[in-house]
């Protein structure tokens, strides 16, 4: 159950199919060159050392950061 | 149904608020959070986030059949996000986003996404909003996805295209920045880029559209999870690389200043000598740069405070302490001259920084080459800075750079034919000002240079 306890927008609401269809096309795009580059041995490693991945482990190790 | 004395910050959420009991924050949480708070708990969500730091830790103290109070780990200082710099406002978004695709994995969603959800403590920045997650719909949009807009990527995305003053922004629109005007500040190309366009331009259209639905006449969409992951996953891609238009001289910092290298030492050692005879738990460095003097500090402190006008300073010093993995250092961005004001409701929902620093009670008070910006910049009397100074911490380290310093003739000289209005500015008048509040207790000039250390100690 949600609490309407703030407008979450209804043109938020709608338009988050529109944009998820372009952020998978974006993130598709972005996956292909990047085999691309890989493939033709240009791809750079990420060299941002301060923020990490998305994903965050289910382990019960404490995460390096 | 608030019947402790609840804080006034915590009124929005019917899950439950939080409130002050012996000077501790505590949590109250309402039957209605029953289901959600229990769930988090057993299946070892909560636990998890805050093994790996991302959610503030807390004890549950008393469990009943009304409410259940839990204590969450204290935070010594709170910053607000109108405080970040930019680095470090990218950091609670991509908090923000991480948690929230870890809570869709999970079976749960965040109801909201406000950027003071979000606060650094202990050398990064942590969610302190136990009670934003809530179970997730099956193929239901992110209902925070707006408040997500208008809080991170609106103020990060200004801050890239018009400088990093545009996060204060956030300290008068503190419900976010309306998705029009972020749109309309925007250059023309970012019409042109699909994430961008897609997230801001058409949302703005869309929110612009269905304003005037007052009764709900649309149909809400739906939304697969996969979907929500994509707009998340993208979202956190693109803010994990903005950068800062001007991000150009990070660093040399000292370079510019006028004193040898020697003198810089000689600075340093008399502040460790007078920081080891006090012991300090607590420090505040007012117009501390990038922390530099507060590395050199050779006692350990638990708290150092570190803020100044300069984002670019306070960013560096951010960036500084992550690769340091420093746990006890608080960079974050502050006018002296202008203190974040007590804003929000009543004016009490987001505290004043004088109220905040108060409250964090520094031992020391540090203010190394500020006062000569704040008499000769900022014309401030020196009765008035040292009035501020004497108000929140016992002792006070300051320098005083003489008339003949190059920082102040460039300061005066700049003043063109108003440079006799300041003629005020001399160490005695400095000296007859400061007594008014404070003893001297020490007064070591630094060789080599035209400037002064005092260590003086507020009168009772």
């Amino acid at each position: 159950m949600y609490f309407l306890y703030f407008d979450p927008g209804l043109g938020a609401m709608i338009i988050q199919a529109i944009i998820a269809a372009v952020a998978g096309f974006i993130l598709f795009s972005k996956n292909v060159m990047y085999k691309i580059k890989l493939l033709i041995g240009i791809a750079k490693k990420d060299k941002d050392d301060v923020f990490d991945d998305i994903e965050i482990k289910d382990s019960d190790v404490e995460n390096k950061n | 149904m608030q019947s402790k004395n609840a804080h006034s910050s915590s009124f929005r959420d019917p899950s439950g608020y939080i409130f002050t009991d012996n000077n501790k924050i505590k949590r109250l949480i309402n039957p209605i959070y029953f289901n959600q708070y229990n769930a988090l708990t057993t299946s070892g969500f909560f636990d998890n986030l805050i093994k790996n730091r991302l959610l503030i830790g807390h004890n549950e103290v008393s469990k009943t059949d009304d409410e259940i109070i839990i204590e969450p780990e204290q935070i010594p200082f709170i910053t607000y996000p109108y405080e970040w710099s930019f680095n470090m406002y990218k950091e609670a978004a991509l908090l923000t986003l991480k948690l929230q695709k870890y809570s869709l994995e999970h079976g749960f969603s965040l109801k909201d996404a406000s950027a003071f959800n979000v606060t650094f403590h202990k050398g990064k920045a942590v969610f302190i909003d136990t009670l934003s997650f809530d179970f997730y719909i099956e193929d239901s949009p992110w209902r925070a996805y707006k408040q997500f807009i208008t809080h991170f990527i609106g103020p990060l995305l200004l801050a890239r295209f018009h400088g990093a003053q545009q996060l204060k922004l956030m300290s008068n629109f503190i419900d976010g920045i309306p998705v029009k005007m972020i749109s309309s500040m925007l250059p023309f190309k970012t019409k042109l880029n699909p994430l961008l366009y897609s997230n801001i331009h058409l949302l703005a259209k869309l929110e612009d559209k269905h304003n005037e639905d007052y009764k709900g006449e649309a149909k809400i969409a739906s939304l697969s999870k996969k979907g929500q992951l994509n707009i998340i996953e993208s979202l956190y891609d693109y803010i994990k690389k903005l950068e800062l238009k001007e991000q150009s001289e990070w660093g040399n910092y000292y370079d510019k200043i006028n004193y040898t290298d020697e003198a810089f030492i000689k600075k340093s050692v008399i502040i460790n000598s007078w920081i080891n005879a006090i012991k300090p738990k607590k420090i505040v460095d007012i117009g501390g740069n990038d922390g530099t003097f507060v590395r050199r500090i050779d006692f350990e402190i638990k708290n150092a405070l570190v803020c100044d006008i300069d984002n670019n300073a306070v960013d560096y010093n951010y960036k500084t302490m992550k690769l340091n993995k420093e746990q006890f250092m608080l960079p974050f961005v502050l006018d002296v001259l202008n203190p974040s004001a007590s804003i929000g409701l009543n004016n009490k929902e987001r505290d004043s920084f004088l109220n905040r620093i108060k409250d964090f009670a520094p031992d020391i008070t540090l203010a190394l080459a500020v006062i000569h910006h704040m008499s000769l910049s900022g014309n401030v009397p020196f009765r008035n800075s040292a009035q501020f100074f004497s108000t929140f911490s016992q002792y006070l380290i300051i320098e005083f750079p003489k008339r003949n310093d190059s920082w102040v003739q460039r300061l005066l000289k700049s003043k063109g034919e108003f440079e006799n209005h300041f003629s005020f500015y001399s160490i005695e008048n400095f000296e007859i000002a400061y007594s008014e509040f404070f003893t001297i207790t020490e007064k070591t000039p630094i060789v080599d240079s035209d400037r002064v250390m005092y260590l003086l100690k507020v009168k009772p």
